[in-house]
Order: C-alpha cells, then sequence, then structure tokens
C-alpha cells in the first residue's frame, strides 16, 4: 500500500516489470519476423482499423503476439477484447 | 546401462548453467544415480573449481572425445558424494577441436556408462553449443528475470525445438522482494513470454557464492534456498513430478502471511 503511494509520488505509475514484459514481448516479435519497429506499428494500426470497422474495441487493450505453434512455425496472435458489435448504419 | 543426456543451456553467459549443472548432478548423484558432469565449455572451464575438483585433474573430455585416453581415466570421482563424476573440460584447446559427429559418438558411450548425464553448456549458440546439444535427449534452459536473458532463452529455444527437443525452464537468480515490488520480472511472466514448460525457481542465494568459495557441494549446505531449490528440481528430473515448485517468497510476505493466521493484523 506504501509502495503504491510512493510510486505515485515518485512519478512511477507502472511496476517497471510491465514495462519489461512489453519490451520483450516485441523484441521477440521483431526478432523472429525479422521487421523493423515501423512496420509492427503499422501492422499494429491496420489491424485496430479493420476489426474497428466491425466491432467497438479498445485500441489500447490489442495485442500482437508471437506463438511457437509447431516446431518451426511462428503464429502471429492478434488477441483483442471486444466491447461491442457495430450496428450498420448504411444498411438503413 | 542406457542412460539420458539432459544438456543446461542458456545462450546468455552468467546465468547460473554451471551452478545448476553442479547441484543437480550432486543431488540426482545422492538420490542413486550414477551421475556425470560434463564440462563442455572448453578453454574457460569452470565446473572443476565449482565442484571442488580442480586440482584432480589428468585427463579432460577432448582427450576422451578423441580416444586418448579411456573414459574412465577422464571421469573424476567425487570423494564427498557418491556416484557422482565429472569430465573436465580442457582449458588449452578452443571449442572447434571437437565436432558434433565425434560428439555424437562419445554420447552413445556415455549413456552406456551412466544413469544420467548433465551437460554444462557454454554461453553462445555456435559450435561449442552444438557439440552440447547435439548428442543431448532433454534439455534444461537457465534464464534469470531480466529482459536479455529471456530473449537469449527464446532464441535457444527456439533452436532446440528444431532439434526436436522440448526444453524445460529454470528461473534462477530471483530475488522475491523485488517481485513482489512489480520490479522483476515474475516467473509466470517469463513462462508466458516464452511458452516453456517450468521446472524450477532457484532465488538469489548468498551460500552460491560461499559454496563455490569452498567447493562444497550446495545441496549439501543445510541451510541454503537455492541448494533446497535444486534438491526439488533434482526429484522432479528423477521422475516425481509431483513434487510441487516452490514460490520463492520475501521475508516480508513470510511475516505477513504468519500475522495473518495468528489474526494479528498487519
Ligand atoms: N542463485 C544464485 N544466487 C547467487 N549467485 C548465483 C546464483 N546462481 C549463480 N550465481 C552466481 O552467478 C555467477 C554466474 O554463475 P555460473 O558460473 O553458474 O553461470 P554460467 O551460466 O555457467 O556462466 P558462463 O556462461 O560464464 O559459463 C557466479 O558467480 C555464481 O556464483
Ligand atoms: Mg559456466
Amino acid at each position: 500500500m506504501f509502495n503504491g503511494l510512493f510510486r505515485k509520488f515518485s512519478g512511477r505509475n507502472k511496476d517497471s516489470k510491465e514495462l519489461a514484459k512489453k519490451r520483450l514481448k516485441f523484441a521477440l516479435i521483431y526478432d523472429k519476423l525479422e521487421v523493423s519497429d515501423d512496420i509492427i506499428k503499422n501492422l499494429h494500426k491496420d489491424i485496430v482499423e479493420v476489426i474497428s470497422r466491425y466491432f467497438e474495441i479498445d485500441q489500447e487493450a490489442l495485442e500482437l503476439d508471437i506463438r511457437r505453434s509447431s516446431e518451426d512455425l511462428s503464429a502471429l496472435v492478434v488477441n483483442t477484447p471486444i466491447l461491442s458489435a457495430k450496428r450498420k448504419k448504411d444498411s438503413l | 546401462m542406457d542412460g539420458k543426456i539432459i544438456v543446461v543451456t542458456s545462450g546468455k553467459g552468467g546465468v547460473g548453467k554451471t551452478t545448476a549443472t553442479a547441484s543437480l548432478g550432486a543431488a540426482l548423484a545422492l538420490e542413486g544415480n550414477k551421475v556425470a558432469v560434463v564440462d563442455m565449455d572448453i578453454g574457460l572451464r569452470n565446473l572443476d573449481v565449482v565442484m571442488g575438483l580442480e586440482n584432480r585433474i589428468v585427463f579432460n573430455v577432448v582427450d576422451a572425445v578423441k580416444g586418448n585416453c579411456k573414459l574412465k581415466q577422464a571421469a573424476i570421482k567425487d570423494r564427498r558424494v557418491e556416484n557422482l563424476y565429472l569430465i573436465p573440460a580442457s582449458q588449452s584447446d578452443n571449442k572447434d577441436v571437437l565436432n558434433p559427429e565425434e560428439m555424437v559418438k562419445f554420447g552413445k558411450m556415455l549413456r552406456r556408462h551412466f544413469d544420467i548425464v548433465l551437460i554444462d553448456c557454454p554461453a553462445g549458440i555456435e559450435r561449442g553449443f552444438e557439440n552440447s546439444v547435439v548428442s543431448a535427449d532433454e534439455a534444461l534452459v537457465i534464464c534469470t528475470p531480466e529482459v536479455s536473458a529471456v530473449r537469449d532463452a527464446d532464441r535457444v529455444i527456439g533452436l532446440l525445438y528444431a532439434r526436436s527437443i522440448t526444453p524445460k525452464l529454470i528461473v534462477n537468480r530471483i530475488i522475491p522482494q523485488m517481485v513482489e515490488n512489480g520490479d522483476m520480472l515474475s516467473h509466470t511472466d517469463m513462462v508466458d513470454v516464452l511458452s516453456i514448460e517450468l521446472i524450477g525457481l532457484v532465488e538469489m542465494d548468498d551460500h552460491v557464492v560461499i559454496s563455490t568459495n569452498t567447493g562444497m557441494p550446495l545441496v549439501l549446505q543445510k541451510n541454503s534456498k537455492a541448494g533446497e531449490a535444486f534438491r526439488r528440481i533434482a526429484m522432479r528430473l528423477n521422475g516425481n513430478t509431483d513434487v510441487p515448485i516452490q514460490v520463492p517468497q520475501s521475508q516480508k510476505s513470510i511475516f505477513k502471511k504468519i500475522r495473518n493466521k495468528l489474526g494479528i493484523g498487519g
């Protein structure tokens, strides 16, 4: 509890390990796909855009992840909570 | 005999491969297995000093692989732990003196003479790594809770998978207080990122340094938490898969639990 207070006053609002984990996940994606930071960011942006056409999503919560799916195959996993489906306005 | 060969590897250097090899070797031997630990860090040998056997080396692993001596001559018998043998690295050669084909043959010979063979792999993913994993049946990946170590571990895990070996993870040098404060990756974070099966958690422990100073096996030290953790990992390797994995806890959180149990606020 005091820790939490201390963090607020010291301007640290996040556990440093959360940042470590996030950086790691991205580092592993870069390592495996051998793509740059920019490409991943664009991919992230495009995926958010496409999904947003159909669903209401929390754009911040969308996660990209690389999983080992078998011996030499990696899978790109997109994980996003869906808030609600979008009404089709143009179907009127 | 038809023993199994387990390689202890990490990618990143200095995370505890040699400590783990020495400790698990001793613990497995104490459980009644005939164990050989092989130092494959050729040119930078260390397993001998950690085990306190440095002054008894005559022949080494290169001699044994090349047939310059018999396996028996290169395997130094530990006098304190029954059934434990060290095959030391050579200090004057470099990693290229051995090749994977010879190591496969050597592995077959080791399996005939021992129940369990632990291979202390050098850091890196070059020839020394190749020579160490080529004859392995199983692998233990040692990793510390740091971004760089986890990234290297991921690389090594991928290379092991490519060889059809499914490795298990040991997290070493855990500082419970930092994990509880959210300033150190927890083992669940690491398992999550690496998607790998966990086999043990070892905390930062002064006894590791003390045991290296004296050359006395860590697993024989009564009050060593790291020694206890390695003993439990050895039991799991030995087939007692129901031995639970204990999560290291800080003094503070242990007292808190006791206070709560006793119903004293705090
Ligand atoms: N659980 C621990 N608690 C405290 N110190 C530790 C622990 N594990 C390892 N160490 C220390 O960390 C250092 C590196 O350990 P070790 O030599 O086993 O690593 P390594 O992976 O074999 O290194 P290298 O890649 O150089 O071969 C040593 O000084 C050792 O005493
Ligand atoms: Mg070492």
